[in-house]
């Protein structure tokens, strides 16, 4: 189609000029996306008049304009729904925008003006940002891509811990039947997929992270499909790759297989290639409080999940040619969000425990001299700071309502720099107790170091 | 012989072992702790005591030994008492024997010794001045690591050496910005922006000024040993200024003390940064050269200044400059070449 041709030359010179940007916003379901994109597009949207982003540098020296929302790239798509979450942060009471169910994209313009104007460019400029949503779950799928069915079996199976296992015992139970080469029917095969579903789903309400496929957790429209109807099959080790090879089609280890490298090829790679390519910046959300409420086993698998899950970017520095055609991150920021559920002392070492937690990936970023950083942030923030004296020591305390709709006051307890032994889980634990979002007031929405985030993450590109 | 063991002291020393009972661990994390309702609670202040312990700066073991001239002192504080003693006892005797020539010697004395001595006192207060405006820097070099009550306490301490009132805009519009959570890290960015930003701007602006002026007026000036003293004097002025920019009043002792860092700096810290401001200095010199010799000394004169200017800045701005936002003498050369240009084309174009 002539228009579309246009739209993609149009794209094609922007990137070219760089005043074009894919910001990939990163994080495992409940790790906070979709409130930190209504909060950016919020703040962004403010951002001439209200809004507070004392640490964006071009806000600071107050160029910048405003930003709108306009028509996005591929029509295909539907819209984020900043409406609906503003509504429901609007809402009495006030509550978090729902979980997100499906792919949704942005596309917002930022007007900014240039620090210094010349002559031969007006004082104003003008810079995209594409930002887009989709549930949590389905981004583990993407380490899957590298796996053969084999292999993927295997990495399923083992390196489980106790918690992790009880979860799968009645999958576990009914396959250990099985032998790879013996007959199923599928209904059989469908009753084991569903029991595998099961586990996963209960291994998601215990607060484990490393969780594939993610398509069995949030089917969407492939609901009942053969094509979810597969699982891992454990014993393969005592096989030889020749005479798996060798099964009949019939068998249960070729259909495994065969449906396998169907999910692979028709559900995750069109997901990956549609929307996982073509970043320029990057920023994870990490849920670490949530991680050290849920206790150590719980914790190791989200940094596992993680570090497999960082090997699907591109990361690399930039050059005009790659931007046109081969895009990579070449920034990217590591934040761990809900920072207002803790007091602002405990943000260091917030900071400190998610570089623990990501230290895998982050050797390999140092490693490529992609420029990395870290940051403790709340994108909505539900607190209030406050100070309280009890006998003869003043301590900081938070304000705010809890999920129960109860209004408290509490200092929530002390982060550790570095993750605590199994032991201390067992004697003490940790408690980070939820909040709802304060009641909305006129302007934009409160938050803690969105504007750091923002600098780092498109601020160069404000000059 | 005795059946213990004998120890040889050359003996390597045996193996020993220590009990494990207590585990060695750090302290635990503190759990949360849920206040009930009754309990009231304020806006989270800053507290004054909390400040960060200070480190050694590794720079300060490179300069000479700080040496105490104790035995001046001594003898200065001395012969002050001595002779106000001894004034002061004369005084009745020629008061009542009638001398007034005496007494009006001894009073003109005491008068000038009162005179010295508040000089004195005067010259050690703005020495503690100086003394307090550098542990401060020191305490600034470590913002980013601060905590937020920490970094808050060190704006308070900013803000007193600035001489900024609680409503002075800047302040002010610091205190806006700033938000609770704030720590050292983001309160730079902030504090560098509204506190130091206009002042930066405002010595910036003093530099070219005053350096243009001096370029020019050795452009035009006769006489060589007259430029020397200008140049000096007004150097000089150009340092007290930039220095009461940024919350410093210097007396003489403090103003030694402060040329000798900035002469120390330029000779020995920025030595690349010399070598390359050299090398555009000659360059820049030969092209004023090409207009004429006078210019080009003009220009030289300018530079020396300009950099003096800057270096002197450097070291009296209370947050160093972030690398990106230090200002550059290639700027300041620009606008002293197009000043000193102007005012050879207007000397030229007569002759013509």
């Amino acid at each position: 189609m002539p228009q579309d041709l246009t739209r993609d030359l149009h794209d094609l010179l922007e990137r070219g000029r760089d005043r074009q940007l894919r910001l990939a916003v990163t994080g495992l379901s409940r790790a906070g996306k979709t409130a930190f994109l209504t909060s950016l597009v919020d703040q962004l949207r403010h951002a001439g008049l209200e809004a507070r982003l004392d640490l964006l540098s071009a806000a600071r020296e107050q160029r910048l304009l405003g930003a709108q929302r306009v028509s996005q790239q591929d029509l295909g798509v539907p819209r984020f729904p900043y409406d609906q979450a503003m509504q429901s942060l609007a809402g009495e009471p006030p509550q978090w925008p729902s979980p997100t169910r499906g792919i949704s994209e942005l596309r917002l313009k930022i007007r900014y003006r240039r620090a210094s104007a010349s002559w031969w460019r007006g004082s104003t400029a003008e810079l995209t940002l594409d930002l887009f949503d989709y549930p949590g779950e389905w981004l583990l799928d993407l380490p899957l891509l590298e796996h053969d069915f084999i292999g993927w079996s295997r990495s399923q199976c083992e390196a489980n811990g106790p918690q992790r296992q009880a979860l799968f015992a009645d999958w576990q139970n009914a396959v250990s039947e099985l032998a790879p080469d013996s007959e199923v029917d599928e209904a059989q095969l469908a009753e084991l997929a569903e029991r595998y579903a099961e586990g996963l789903r209960g291994a998601r309400e215990a607060g484990f992270s490393d969780l594939q496929p993610g398509r069995f957790l949030l089917p969407g429209d492939l609901s009942g499909a053969p094509v979810l109807q597969f699982f891992p099959l454990p014993g393969l080790a005592q096989w030889s790759a020749e005479a798996l090879a060798a099964l009949p089609e019939e068998s249960l280890y070729a259909t495994l297989k065969r449906r396998f490298s169907y999910y692979q090829q028709h559900i995750v790679r069109p997901f990956y290639r549609d929307h996982f390519r073509r970043f320029d910046r990057q920023i994870v959300l990490i849920d670490v409080l949530g991680a050290l409420n849920a206790g150590p086993e719980r914790f190791e698998d989200l940094s596992r999940a993680l570090s497999r899950l960082m090997q699907s970017f591109d990361y690399g520095q930039r050059s005009l040619l790659s931007r046109l055609f081969t895009p990579r991150i070449d920034r990217l920021a590591i934040a761990a969000t809900k920072a207002d559920h803790v007091t602002p002392e405990q943000h260091t070492r917030l900071v400190a425990l998610l570089e623990a937690l990501l230290e895998e990936p982050l050797k390999d970023l140092r490693y490529a001299n992609v420029p990395v950083k870290a940051l403790s942030l709340a994108s909505v923030r539900a607190t209030e700071v406050r100070e309280v004296t009890q006998q003869g020591r003043s301590m900081p305390a938070l304000r705010g309502t809890d999920l129960a709709g109860e209004s408290v006051l509490t200092f929530p307890g002390e982060v550790p720099n570095r993750l605590p032994d199994a032991e201390f889980w067992a004697r003490q634990g940790f408690d980070f107790t939820g909040f709802r979002p304060l009641p909305r007031e006129p302007g934009p929405l409160p938050h803690i170091r969105m504007d750091a985030a923002l600098d780092w993450l498109i601020g160069d590109k404000l000059t | 012989m005795n059946d213990a063991p004998r120890h040889n002291p050359e003996d390597p020393r045996p193996g020993m072992r220590f009990t494990t009972d207590t585990p060695l661990r750090d302290a635990d994390p503190q759990p949360a702790h849920h206040f009930s309702g009754e309990v009231s609670s304020r806006a989270l202040t800053p507290t004054e005591t909390t400040e960060p312990t200070t480190r050694a700066d590794p720079a300060a073991a490179l300069g000479r030994p700080r040496k105490r001239r104790w035995g001046l002192l001594g003898v200065m504080a001395g012969t002050m008492a001595l002779g106000a003693a001894e004034l002061v006892s004369g005084l009745p005797t020629s008061l009542t024997g009638g001398d007034w020539l005496s007494a009006g010697w001894q009073l003109l004395g005491l008068g000038v010794i009162g005179l010295g001595g508040l000089a004195i006192l005067r010259e050690l207060w703005r020495l503690r001045r100086l003394g307090r405006h550098h542990r401060l820097r020191e305490a600034l070099a470590e913002l980013p690591e601060c905590s937020p009550q920490q970094a808050m306490a060190l704006a308070r301490r900013l803000k007193t050496q600035l001489e900024l009132h609680d409503d002075h805009p800047h302040w002010q519009a610091f205190l806006e910005a700033r938000q609770p959570h704030h720590d050292g890290n983001d309160l730079a960015p902030l504090l560098a922006h509204h506190l130091l930003g206009p002042r930066d701007r405002e010595a910036r602006r003093l530099i070219s000024r005053m350096n243009g002026e001096t370029a020019i007026m050795v452009a035009v000036s006769p006489l060589t040993l007259v430029d020397m003293g200008l140049v000096a004097w007004r150097h000089l002025a150009m340092i007290d200024r930039l220095c009461r920019l940024y919350g410093l009043e210097l007396g003489y002792a403090a103003r030694v003390r402060l040329l000798r860092d900035v002469f120390r700096q330029m000779a020995f810290a920025g030595a690349t940064e010399l070598a390359s401001d050299a090398g555009m200095q000659m360059l820049s010199m030969d092209l004023a050269g090409r207009l004429s010799t006078r210019a080009a000394q003009g220009l030289g004169v300018g530079l020396l200044g300009a950099r003096l200017g800057l270096r002197t800045q450097q070291l009296t701005r209370p947050l160093t400059f972030a690398d990106a936002e230090r200002p550059r003498l290639n700027d300041l050369r620009r606008e002293l070449w197009q000043q000193l240009r102007r005012i050879d084309d207007k000397g030229a174009s007569p002759r013509e």
